[in-house]
């Protein structure tokens, strides 16, 4: 077998041991030797080989871990992206920002005068909250067309808003006395559609069925791309079926030589029976490949913190709506909980609120208590309102925290203002507090809610600055080199694949993200801006391509 | 996809973990008398089925030897609606049993806003040992008393269990907690089918019939009625208004004075909805025809009769 040495400027490799490098040597997609090229002699002296300064230039990172996304963040750009926040889609097009109502109007009108006749036009990402004039309502799509249905999905996905076309297909006129049919002030529907009842028929009539989004060939490898861009090498789909025609299409998918990341999706628990979930997973953990890596599963405890679902303990909501929902009573939670840890089933546990966070460490105990497991690297999903003694809980049961760092930027006026107020808002997706309990770190995107990035995932957790400019919590910041741990090692070990991906040592798998700059190097505030050049799985070079 | 077909009515089953929600459902499939039953199953829920029951499986649907089907929904309420409104031929009447801290209200809108459903009722079963407990859980209680407040008919079952002094006190406290919503006292959710998924509107005169539910607790009343003239749609809302407690389900075909179509009432609980028919059959005679069920111990037939008399318009 050949060896290939990648020069670079410089090498990161996230090792302590050998925290720099010049060169890296790969052989059979693994990492062979790592520093200087004059240290590989020995190595070289066996095999033929080849130096490739492709990356003479660049800054090498090991590929970055995306430890909390979703395949539909690939299939969504099958829709018209309309959202306030700049995007950059799959194939390298940045869609800016759609900032006034005009520009809403006006990317709609350009897919609409493209589309055949009868196809109906469908956009997501819409946040009118940010469109500071007016709300628009079925008129303003009426005008762009009054024969083709249009719908326009809210970023929250819980929202629609369509024209009049749409409504008629669903049959909803002045007599419709549904709860989330928003209406006019003489009792007409105004065209928004709140919650999935009211968006039922209309996603029914017109096929929008998100569950097959995220399933589909395109989508799949549309999500290869979306991590390639950002340097992510190994990356989760955090809800999956996982039914035997999932797997089969998702081995053909992602085995494909240039296909760019080790897919990492997480078994639905909550779809079936706790002993049909403990028995499938079991199932599951034999059929991995290098670039599929299943076994793991994934539980919903409860909704999220912006819509009002999310669980909280005293006191509550600051804006005083009412405590959110449960997707599984906390009795079943430790119920499943506890068969899952007997069978060695690797947990990802979805919890918001406080509350959510303190009926998931009751079960995680019980759990434990019952069937020690010294390895079991639990981990807590988004997690963003535990307190300090929780954490401390977190630190006695083995516990790990993937944090939506995003959140701080994204929503973090929100939170502070409305959803839970300054004082909690301020301890928010405490990365400080985790790492100084020793809690194995790592933070998120949860791409599609915003767009995957590790650096801008690592730069929120650095700097906590939100979308107006404050900054939320100032001792909650980590530095730059634990934040970029949160976005290699530390989400590599919550998926148990240190032993792999996650630095840059010899016998990992070479996953590369290569970089135009030096992250270690930058003004923090900058560190989300750093140029992505592509990355390296497996040894082979997956270059971000260009126009 | 989306046809002509009649809409579907839903019922939603609701109440938490051990309420008897399975129970009722296998008690459903197993006495359907001819409706083909479509069940739905919760996210987490077991497939219901006594073996015996149980004709063959495709995928996650089980269908059985009387033309009923179960089916788990995976955790995807959307897909499993839309799948069961694409079933041929479409079932009678779909049921969800929703998880133990579902909100059936939100499952309720729903059939609401879909044209091709419609929703017949929601049904919360409550622990008679264990509600009041429940209700005032830290985590759980709210959840639990809204489902019970949303609900249009409440089986307070397991009675069995309870004292027999205590249970009248029991019912006045879950009166209180669910003042909208009818209270059904039941042992192992035993009820007539009709209470679950209502009645066929009757076909002959006059009737009064016991039915029979295993039960030893208050066996239930049917009255039905038919009117030969059309009927004032005032005074019919004045007589379901001055039946208040005293029914647990009327259904009927009306005919009334000011209306040339004909129109389908239905009261569950003491929720009641008067809707012009779509595609009325005009065939027929305009004869109404009315049904109700309710305890024999508060339904009353003379009064019934006496009530309704009053509706009834000589022209």
């Amino acid at each position: 077998m050949s060896i290939t040495v990648f020069q670079a400027k410089k090498i990161i490799t996230m090792n302590s041991n050998c925290p720099e490098a010049t060169h890296v040597a790969v052989r059979e997609g693994k990492i062979l030797a790592v520093g200087h090229f004059d240290e590989m002699a020995g190595w070289l002296d066996q095999d033929e080989h080849r130096l490739d300064t492709t990356f003479a230039e660049k800054i090498i990172l090991p590929g970055f871990v995306e430890g909390h996304a979703h395949l539909l963040a690939g299939g969504m750009w099958k829709y018209l992206y309309v959202g306030f926040h700049d995007r950059i889609d799959p194939d390298g097009k940045l869609w800016p920002g759609a900032v006034t109502i005009e520009d809403v109007l006006e990317r709609i009108r350009q897919l609409d005068s493209t589309l055949p006749a009868g196809e109906p036009l469908i956009a997501w990402g819409f946040d009118p909250i940010f469109l500071m004039d007016r709300r628009p309502d079925k008129t303003d799509f009426d005008e762009v067309s009054s024969i083709r249905p249009i719908v326009i999905m809210h970023s929250n996905f819980h929202v629609m808003t369509v024209n009049s076309p749409t409504l008629e297909l669903a049959q909803y006129n002045v007599d419709s006395d549904v709860d989330g049919i928003a209406k006019t002030d003489n009792g007409e529907p105004n065209g928004e559609l709140q919650e999935m009842a009211a968006m039922f028929p209309v996603m029914r009539r017109l096929g929008i069925d998100f569950r097959e989004l995220g399933r589909t060939q395109e989508a799949v490898e549309a999500f290869g791309r979306v991590c390639n861009r950002v340097g992510v090498t190994t990356a989760t789909d955090l809800i999956n079926d996982l039914d035997d025609e999932a797997i089969t299409d998702l081995k053909t998918f992602t085995g494909r030589k240039d296909y760019p990341i080790r897919l990492v999706p997480m078994l639905n628990a909550l779809s079936q029976t706790a002993a049909e979930t403990a028995k499938r997973a079991v199932e599951l953990q034999a059929m991995s490949t290098d670039k599929l890596r299943v076994g793991g599963v994934k539980l919903l405890t409860d909704g999220s913190i912006q819509a009002f679902t999310a669980r909280l303990r005293w006191p509550g909501y600051y804006n005083g709506a009412p405590n959110g929902i449960w997707n599984i009573a906390p009795e079943q939670l430790q119920t499943l909980i506890d068969l899952l840890n007997q069978n060695s089933v690797a947990m990802h546990i979805h919890v918001n609120g406080d509350e959510a966070v303190e009926v998931a460490l009751d079960a995680i105990e019980f759990a434990l208590t019952n069937h020690p497991s010294p390895d079991h690297r639990i981990t807590l999903q988004h997690c963003q309102m535990a307190d300090r003694s929780q954490y401390r809980r977190m630190k006695k049961l083995g516990v790990c925290v993937n944090l939506f760092s995003n959140h701080i930027y994204y929503f973090g006026d929100q939170h502070a203002a409305i959803t839970i107020g300054p004082d909690r808002a301020a301890r928010m997706d405490g990365c400080r507090t985790a790492l100084d309990h020793g809690i194995p770190l790592a933070v998120h995107s949860d791409a599609p809610v915003t767009p995957m990035g590790p650096l801008t995932c690592a730069w929120a957790g650095a700097n906590r600055l939100t979308a107006s400019g404050t900054v939320l919590g100032t001792p909650e910041c980590i530095s730059v080199q634990e934040a970029l741990h949160a976005i290699t090692l530390g989400p590599a070990y919550t998926l148990k694949m240190d032993g792999k991906v996650g630095s840059i040592e010899v016998g990992k798998w070479a996953d590369f993200a290569v970089l135009e700059d030096d992250p270690t190097n930058v003004d923090r505030q900058t560190l989300k801006d750093i140029g992505i050049w592509g990355t390296v799985l497996g040894g082979i070079i997956h270059k971000i391509p260009t126009e | 996809m989306v046809d002509n077909l009649p809409t579907l009515p839903l019922t939603i089953i609701s109440g938490y973990l051990g309420a008897g929600k399975t129970t009722l459902v296998n008690h459903l499939l197993r006495n359907a008398n001819g409706r083909r039953l479509m069940v739905l199953v919760n996210d987490f829920g077991e497939l219901p089925i006594d073996a015996d029951l149980i004709e063959s499986e495709e995928g996650d649907t089980l269908n059985l030897s009387n033309g009923c089907a179960c089916c788990s929904m995976g955790g995807d309420l959307f897909n499993a609606l839309v799948d069961a409104l694409d079933r041929t031929p479409r079932p009678d009447h779909l049921l969800i049993e929703a998880s133990g801290v579902a909100d059936p209200a939100r499952i309720a809108n729903i059939a609401r806003a879909e044209p091709d459903l419609s929703l017949d009722a929601i049904i919360s079963l409550a622990d008679a040992e264990t509600i009041i407990h429940m209700i005032n859980d830290k985590q759980v209680g709210e959840t639990v008393h809204h489902q019970l407040v949303t609900s249009d008919l409440i089986l307070l079952n397991k009675l069995d269990l309870v004292d027999e002094s205590d249970r009248m006190k029991l019912v006045e406290q879950m009166e209180k907690k669910a003042p909208n919503a009818k209270i059904i006292e039941t042992e192992f959710s035993q009820i007539p089918i009709d209470m679950a998924v209502g009645m066929d509107t009757p076909d002959k005169s006059r009737s009064e019939e016991q039915i029979s539910t295993g039960s030893h607790h208050g066996p239930y009343v049917k009255w039905s009625k038919i009117f030969q003239n059309r009927l004032s749609k005032v005074s019919l809302e004045k007589a379901i208004d001055q039946l208040g407690n005293n029914i647990l389900r009327l259904k009927g075909i009306v005919f009334f004075t000011d209306s040339d179509v004909p129109h389908i009432v239905q009261c569950v609980g003491s929720r009641c909805t008067i809707t012009p028919i779509q595609q009325p059959d005009m065939s027929n005679e305009p004869h109404s025809r009315l049904v109700a069920i309710g305890l024999k111990d508060k339904l009353d037939v003379e009064m019934l009769d006496n009530i309704f008399e009053l509706c009834h318009i000589n022209k």
